[in-house]
């Protein structure tokens, strides 16, 4: 059933991630909501809540202008939450270990990104060609966005299990505690800072 | 033929790529546009290819450019005329746009969002998100009703402009200032910085009220200065790391290996925040 229920949750954030950038844009993806959503689903609401905010305030100090892959939120959110309630690790450890798994997508969504552009020649060469069907190509461009955010959630909700499972881990949690903690302070700074910088600077 | 357009435009960014960023998706999304415009197949082809070339925006501003473009290939459809200033007005209106754009969406809309989803959790009287090990037990409601208070918000406003400005776009086609003054966008801008910069205020009192609420009686003066200082100095921390250039994961990231060196491996005990 656990099983079962992560590899449910890791469709379903292959499905909102979409929303971070290829389709709809309407913030479905964002940690604040896949937290407790996929907490909800897992039984743990409360703590995917608090990991999917914490996680939110941390990750709202990236901006995805022009062309850059910012961390990805819902890869965050959705790996942190399935590393307590699928891997079992304490909601500390699941959180940072979620932060990690934000920023450890960038690197493979730009080589999604980067592989499109190859298919800028295929499309050329089939609008020439006189078929104008461009829909299948944004398509098969979301499937495999999807398709690979499931399956990094995935593969780290197995990594977190493992990890679980390590002699000695609990000694950590104090510290991680204590770290997880001060999070809401750190992320409020930003949060802060952000706005008095833009007041300063008068828009 | 809006609506479709308008519908479309939401996979805008759908086969975002590096090499021509958004250009599948305009071209997607214009084409009803090109189909009622163009009256043979090698019209439109020569149209569809014309828009797989480079083009990239903030995405819910797009439909500015996009009704544009779809009057403009219109007109010279319907009356001969060349396109040869379209590439340049399609460029210009790009830029602008998504300046406005990433300013109001991006750098404001967005993070209030979040600040809404704090408000509405306190005014529930969830205080989770800030004391992480507070025993609580609130329903599965209240905690999906704060993010998603933000982002139905958020949504609300990026439809709205979408339509709004595939309209405004369609309407004044054909110049390379078409519905840059569809509203006051630097008043506009002013105001979400001064709300978001009065909401981040709100909260920081309230963070600091309960966080002195909740210990108050509980434990000895020296132990709640202690507990206000270290947000302070995580907030010290966070500036003094901004203006060295590193993100806020480095700063996570150093409160994390300080931690779990001092609490873990050596075994201090550590202190909580409430309580």
């Amino acid at each position: 059933m656990l099983a079962l229920k992560a590899f449910a949750s890791a469709a379903l954030a292959g499905l909102l991630g979409l929303d971070t950038v290829q389709a709809g844009q309407l913030l479905l993806s964002r940690p604040a909501l896949v937290g407790p959503l996929l907490g909800w689903i897992n039984g743990c609401p409360l703590e995917g809540a608090k990991i999917g905010i914490l996680l939110e305030l941390l990750y709202i100090d990236f901006i995805p202008v022009g062309g850059v892959v910012p961390p990805n939120g819902c890869a965050a959110a959705a790996a942190g939450v399935l590393a307590h309630a699928a891997g079992g690790l304490a909601p500390s450890l699941a959180f940072f270990v979620g932060m990690a798994a934000g920023v450890g997508y960038s690197p493979l969504e730009y080589r999604l990104r980067a592989a499109r552009s190859g298919l800028n020649a295929a499309i050329d060469a089939q609008v020439e060609a006189g078929d104008f069907r461009l829909g299948r190509w944004l398509g098969r461009a979301m499937l495999a966005e999807g398709l690979a955010m499931a399956g990094y959630v995935l593969a780290l909700t197995g990594a977190a299990w493992l990890l679980a499972r390590l002699p000695g881990l609990p000694r950590l949690y104090p510290g991680t505690d204590f770290a997880y903690s001060l999070m809401p302070w750190l992320g409020l700074s930003g949060l802060y800072f952000r706005f008095r910088t833009q007041v300063y600077k008068k828009g | 033929m809006l609506l479709k357009m308008f519908f479309r435009s939401f996979l805008i960014q759908a086969g975002w790529n590096y090499e021509r960023f958004q250009n599948v998706g305009f071209a997607y999304a214009l084409q009803p546009a090109l189909e009622r415009a163009c009256a043979d197949r090698e019209k439109l082809k020569a149209a569809l290819l014309r828009h797989l070339q480079i083009f990239n925006t903030q995405p819910y501003m797009a439909s500015f450019v996009l009704g544009n473009i779809a009057r403009m290939e219109e007109k010279a459809a319907a009356e001969g005329g060349d396109l040869r200033h379209l590439p340049g007005v399609k460029q210009a209106l790009a830029s602008s746009f998504a300046s406005i754009g990433d300013r109001i969406f991006w750098g404001r809309l967005k993070p209030m969002t979040v600040q809404v989803c704090l408000l509405v959790w306190a005014a529930c009287g969830f205080f989770g998100w800030l004391f992480t090990g507070l025993p609580e037990a609130p329903a599965a409601g209240v905690l999906l009703a704060g993010p998603l208070a933000g982002i139905a918000a958020y949504s609300l406003f990026s439809v709205y402009i979408r339509w709004t400005g595939l309209r405004a776009g369609y309407a004044c086609g054909g110049s390379a200032n078409c519905a840059l003054d569809a509203a006051n966008w630097p008043r506009l801008i002013r105001l979400l910085s001064a709300a978001g910069f009065a909401m981040s205020l709100a909260i920081a009192l309230l963070a600091f009220a309960l966080l002195v609420g909740f210990n108050r009686g509980a434990c000895r003066p020296a132990d709640l200065a202690l507990k206000l200082g270290l947000p302070l100095a995580v907030l010290a921390l966070h500036r003094v790391m901004r203006a060295l250039g590193r993100s806020v994961f480095f700063s996570a990231g150093l409160i994390l290996a300080v931690s779990a060196l001092l609490f873990g491996l050596l075994g201090l005990e550590p202190l909580k925040l409430y309580l």
